[in-house]
């Protein structure tokens, strides 16, 4: 009972910080000390007050400031994102968007899976076998691997991988599926279907979703680590061990499973490092997807689009957030009696 | 005379840390016999609860068993043989919070320690875990087997516990503090429960506590413990009545409504010192209104008191005949403590 | 044992007054810098308030202050001179420039350990004869602190960084006023080895021959240029040298770090503190308004402000380096105040809270007297690792172009100058300020373990982590 109560107690709170987040962004957008209108022009047409006028009508600008703010929350919440004014001009912003996200996507899922795949084992690994030289080895490696900047890391293994041939004797273009199109830039995600064009795009994506989900990576390992001594003393785990329990089933069991609770928050938070972090990488390995097209849109100044992705933004890491209390449900059942 | 279940001689348990090595347990030694309770008493810090640990072999890194013996049924357990007893010596924790592990249901825990031990799956695990269950006195037992620790009370989590324990069908029952987080009800039923069922099973008991009172109940023979040694052992009766050492006095006198005259509680004053050498003198002494000058330079030996049929040892120099000094008449009484 | 408290106090005093004469020493061994930066600070003041002049005055005594001798300047140990054929000109001693350079920022950084030393000199004399109270809490935590080896590490590795953006100035082989900002208003002299003779050249010409643009022209790390110009990591791609920008570079990053870690820790103790006191409503609408800027990623409500804010005053000062700071202050907060919640909640529900409401204290108050001191702690682990991370954000804007103006260095717009040229000879101009990076973030987060450590053994806590990882920069 309390488990649906707790999750739909979730559900009510995602409204109100969505809604406030959208306000936030419309007033620094709308209300901010640029005028919107006046930078989508160019230098001569802002003189010229017709097309000055022509775009505030558009942008609803004329309205008084309430009205508007209404239109646009309305317009937002039945995805009626309008068009671009700078950025591929004229473009339905829907479609742009349904263009650019699944590449966005692709990443952050490969990012997502490599960091969970590489940094919960080693981190657990550390933790079972705490204070040996491949716990340092581990740790040290995590936490330095954590302190590099994303932009720096992708530039350096750009160009380790170009020059693969020259440094490790092969070359990474001839690794696996061919990339004909070179080691970075957008994935095909048309041929996923296919053995070969789910390869191709994932090894397309894999450098730049390897340095965006390190970050994540450093932190689920030490997380994971942590949390696993803290398991392994627990007086429940000794119960299991006097239980006769065997070693492998102690470890899987009774000392990973609650090792993972305090993953699930981690794995979670890590939404913000991904989702910002992919306008960094995004444009170091040329990849054309949302984060990309909100820094282009930011500094050619199409600020109605910059606000429009910014509510798309918004609601990925709530939805995230509310995956997060899903998964936190299924794995603890403590959840939902604390704290009421 | 009922066969001897478990023998330890001479245990030595020291923790080695960066600085100094911990003597925690320093050479006792002790006997359980079937359907009899041995009493631990001492402050913490004494080394009760790593005597405990040791006799089950769950002393980590950094401790060790350094010296001595453990026997089980004769079989030797110490260099790693406890597996070949698992479950035959079981053990209740001071905190029932933490004893249970929070993501599996109570009936999961008790069925894990009925298939290693009884071979049981399925329903008739279950069934037989709901049988436990009504056996340690939980109400409504068929529901309960599946509820999550977190939704028993504290005492219906220790009576869990215990339903653990005898899911392993064990010889000896280690309680280490098994009623110090319960409320003083709850403390007696569980106390009444542990009796019965000792009683039904036959069992050895090694009941561990700080609780003058609760060994008194309890016990059948009771060690007095201190900064790692055994300083009194004695069977219960005897050593109420009798008391030898300072600090068994000083136990007992502190027990509210053991003494008549004065107002306040007599205490003893001070804490038990953390052995970290080999030991050169009493290292009760500091604390002991009745130390003399040998006190600070001989480490006590055993010496037999009382009544030759009755098996009470003290290590007191007092008691020595080596020296000089005697009990004072009517023995040492506790210090009272203008301060307390 | 009054006899003896004396004798302790007698010997105290000697060694109280060697403390205080080695004190003096060191400041005197700087004394000129500090007037100097004190009047630059005062003609700036007085510039600013309009109708005093007092400007011309104060210039004088800029001018005196300037030839107030200092052992770590510039001038007293130049390294910038040149060949002529038989020896080196203008440098210290005569030595090489690689040399005499190397011996100003040796003696830059011993005199900064000295200072350290000092310090801890200071706080070892007056814990054991000033101070009335035997132990306080608080030697426990330094104790932990000091056998904190990977504490230590961070704290050796922040120290530095701080040294770096302190003496920056002193560090660099040459200075930004000469090789970057007014490189067409300075001229050197170098020995032109072709027609064996002193020649001088503009800086601006010179750089435009020193500039490592991939394997044809480059030079590298600690090698001379052919002007005579030593650079210990090499030149940039616009000829300029890598080292100089790198250490005026950390100064803007420290300075926009401390400033609006400084400001998001203030508004997260006092919401947390808030929140905490009143709990209810109180406490949910700033759960709702903090989730609410948490679901904006940082990075990108970074950008879209730097944006917006871009053409207003307030960009125009520090190089836009304050705006930078206040923007971070104000989507900052929400991570802090997340890890200060709990610990503040737990304080809250303490007995003193309580006994102090009932005899009428104020609020505000009892959150500052009785709440505020359990939470510095935190406050201290959160900020250091935050500091790393804001120090990575602020890096990932300038790569992007964004936050601290052009000319003003700043260690992420190396990396993308260099970026072309990182599978070239020219590597080092992306290599190393990442390095940097990485070691100074590497710093703050083992000072945060460290500090975090000493303060509250038992704890790892989970909440900390985002912090130091810098919003995905």
């Amino acid at each position: 009972m309390s488990r649906a109560k707790y999750l739909g107690k979730r559900l009510l709170m995602a409204i109100p910080v969505v809604w406030l987040g959208a306000t936030m962004t419309w007033f620094i957008i709308f209300m901010g000390p640029i005028d919107p209108a006046a930078r989508l022009l160019s230098e001569g047409q802002v003189r010229n007050p017709a097309a000055y006028q022509a775009a505030q009508t558009q942008l609803g600008l004329n309205q008084p400031p309430l009205q508007h703010y209404f239109d646009w929350l309305s317009s937002l919440l039945v995805f009626d994102l309008g068009q671009t004014w700078l950025l591929y001009q004229g473009s339905n912003v829907n479609a742009l968007i349904m263009d650019f996200l699944p590449r966005t996507l692709w990443l952050g899922f490969w990012s997502v899976l490599i960091a969970i795949f590489v940094g919960v084992p080693l981190g657990f690994y550390a933790g079972m076998r705490s204070n040996t030289v491949a716990d340092y080895v581990a740790s040290m490696g995590g936490i330095v691997w954590r302190a590099m900047p994303n932009f720096w890391l992708g530039i350096m293994l750009l160009a380790l991988l170009g020059s693969s041939e020259a440094i490790f004797g092969f070359a990474w273009e001839t690794v696996g599926p061919d990339l004909l199109t070179g080691i970075s830039g957008n994935p095909d995600l048309t041929q996923l279907g296919t053995v070969d064009g789910f390869l191709r795009a994932t090894k397309k994506v894999l450098p730049a979703a390897i340095v965006l989900g390190s970050a994540s990576m450093g932190n689920e390992m030490r997380i994971g680590r942590t949390a696993v001594l803290e398991v392994k003393n627990q007086d429940y785990v000794e119960l299991a061990k006097v239980k006769g329990v065997s070693k492998r089933s102690l470890v899987y069991k009774h000392i990973l499973r609650n090792a993972l609770v305090p993953l699930v928050p981690i794995i979670t938070s890590e939404a913000f490092l991904l989702i910002g972090g992919s306008v960094l990488v995004e444009t170091v390995f040329g990849i054309n997807g949302i984060g990309y097209l909100f820094y282009q849109a930011a500094i050619q100044g199409d600020l109605p689009l910059v606000g429009t992705l910014m509510y798309v933004f918004i609601l990925m890491i709530v939805g995230i957030n509310l995956i997060q209390d899903v998964l936190y449900t299924l794995i603890d059942p403590r959840v939902g009696l604390e704290g009421d | 005379m009922s066969e001897t279940l478990l023998e330890v001689e001479n245990l030595r348990t020291v923790f080695h840390t960066d600085k100094e090595t911990i003597h925690a347990v320093d050479g006792v030694s002790f006997d359980v016999s079937e359907g009899e309770t041995v009493g631990l008493v001492g402050e913490s810090g004494s080394g009760k609860s790593v005597t405990a640990r040791s006799v089950l072999g769950l002393v980590d890194d950094p401790g060790v068993i350094e010296e001595g013996s453990i026997r089980f049924r004769g079989d030797e357990l110490v260099g790693g043989n406890w597996d070949q007893h698992r479950g035959d010596i079981a053990i209740v924790f001071q905190d029932p919070m933490n004893s249970l592990n929070p993501v599996y249901t109570v009936g999961n825990q008790i069925k894990e320690a009925l298939r290693i031990h009884q071979g049981l799956r399925g329903s008739e695990a279950t069934e037989k875990a709901v049988e436990l269950l009504e056996d340690v006195g939980i109400p409504d037992a068929a529901r309960r087997v599946s509820e999550y620790p977190h939704q028993f009370s504290g005492g219906m989590r220790q009576r869990a516990v215990i339903a653990i324990a005898l899911a392993c069908d064990p010889e000896l029952l280690v309680c280490d503090e098994p009623t110090t987080a319960l409320d003083v009800t709850i403390q007696a039923q569980i106390l009444e429960l542990l009796d019965d069922l000792q009683r039904e099973e036959d069992l050895g008991v090694l009941f561990i506590t700080h609780d003058m009172g609760v060994i008194e109940e309890t016990a059948d023979r009771v060690n007095v413990m201190y900064a790692g040694e055994f300083v009194e052992s004695a069977p219960v009766d005897e050593l109420f009545e009798e008391p030898r050492h300072p600090y068994t006095r000083g136990l007992l006198a502190s027990i509210p409504g053991r003494n008549a005259e004065g107002d306040r509680l007599p205490t003893i004053e001070g804490e038990v010192p953390t052995s970290t050498s080999e030991p050169t003198s009493c290292r009760f002494a500091p604390r002991c209104d009745y130390a003399f000058g040998a006190c600070e330079e001989v480490h006590p030996g055993r010496v037999r008191v009382g009544d030759v049929d009755t098996d009470h040892e003290v290590a007191c120099l007092l008691y020595d005949d080596t020296f000089e000094e005697t009990p004072p008449e009517g023995g040492v009484e506790a210090h009272g403590g203008e301060s307390a | 044992m009054l006899n003896r408290e004396t004798l302790q106090r007698a010997s105290g005093d000697g060694r109280t007054l060697a403390w205080l004469g080695i004190g003096l020493l060191l400041f005197l061994l700087e004394a000129g810098a500090a007037a100097t930066f004190t009047m630059e600070a005062l003609i700036k003041i007085a510039l600013a308030v309009p109708g005093v002049d007092s400007a011309g005055f104060l210039t004088g005594l800029e001018s005196a202050a300037r030839s107030i001798p200092t052992l770590l300047s510039r001038e007293a140990i130049p390294n910038q001179g040149y060949y002529n054929g038989s020896g080196y000109q203008e440098t210290f001693l005569g030595l090489a420039p690689a040399v005499a350079w190397a011996i100003r920022a040796t003696l830059v950084y011993v005199y900064a350990f000295g200072i350290m030393g000092w310090v801890v000199a200071g706080y070892r004399l007056y814990r054991s004869t000033y101070r009335k109270a035997d132990w306080t809490p608080r030697d426990d935590v330094l104790d932990r602190l000091r056998s904190h080896n990977w504490g230590l590490f961070g704290l050796v590795i922040v120290f530095m960084f701080v040294t770096m953006a302190v003496f920056a100035p002193a560090l660099g082989p040459t200075t930004v006023d000469q090789n970057m900002r007014n490189s067409y208003g300075n001229d050197i002299s170098y020995w032109d080895s072709e027609s064996g003779s002193v020649e001088t050249i503009v800086v601006g010409e010179a750089n435009l021959g020193s500039a490592s643009r991939g394997n044809n022209q480059n030079v590298g790390p600690w090698s001379y240029d052919d002007y005579g110009r030593f650079h210990p990591f090499g030149t940039m791609q616009n000829g300029r040298d890598l080292f100089t920008f790198l250490m005026v570079g950390s100064r803007i990053s420290l300075v926009i770090g401390v400033l609006s870690v400084g400001l998001s820790a203030t508004i997260a103790a006092s919401l947390a503190l808030t929140s905490a006191y009143y709990k209810g409503r109180v406490d949910l609408s700033m759960v709702l308004v903090s989730d609410a800027v948490m679901a904006m990623p940082q990075l990108l409500l970074l950008i879209m402000l730097t944006t917006v804010l871009g053409d207003t005053w307030i960009n125009e000062i520090y190089s836009g380096g304050f705006l930078l700071a206040l923007i971070f202050a104000f989507t900052g907060w929400t991570y802090m105040w997340r890890s200060l919640r709990g610990p503040a909640l737990q304080v809250s529900e303490r007995e003193w809270i309580d006994a102090a409401r009932s005899f009428g204290q104020r609020p505000t108050t009892i959150m500052r007297k009785h709440m505020l001191p359990y939470i510095t702690g935190y406050l201290l682990i959160y900020g250091s690792m935050t500091l790393g991370g804001a120090i990575i954000s602020i890096a990932g804007l300038s790569y992007l172009g964004l936050g601290v103006a052009p000319p003003t260095p700043e260690w992420g717009r190396a990396v993308n100058l260099g970026q072309d040229y990182v599978r070239t000879g020219s590597w080092h101009i992306s290599l190393i300020p990442g390095i940097l990076i990485t070691l100074v973030v590497t710093g703050f987060n083992a000072l945060g373990d460290g500090i975090r450590d000493a303060i509250d053994p038992q704890s790892d806590s989970a909440g900390d982590e985002t912090a130091g990882a810098g919003a995905g920069a």
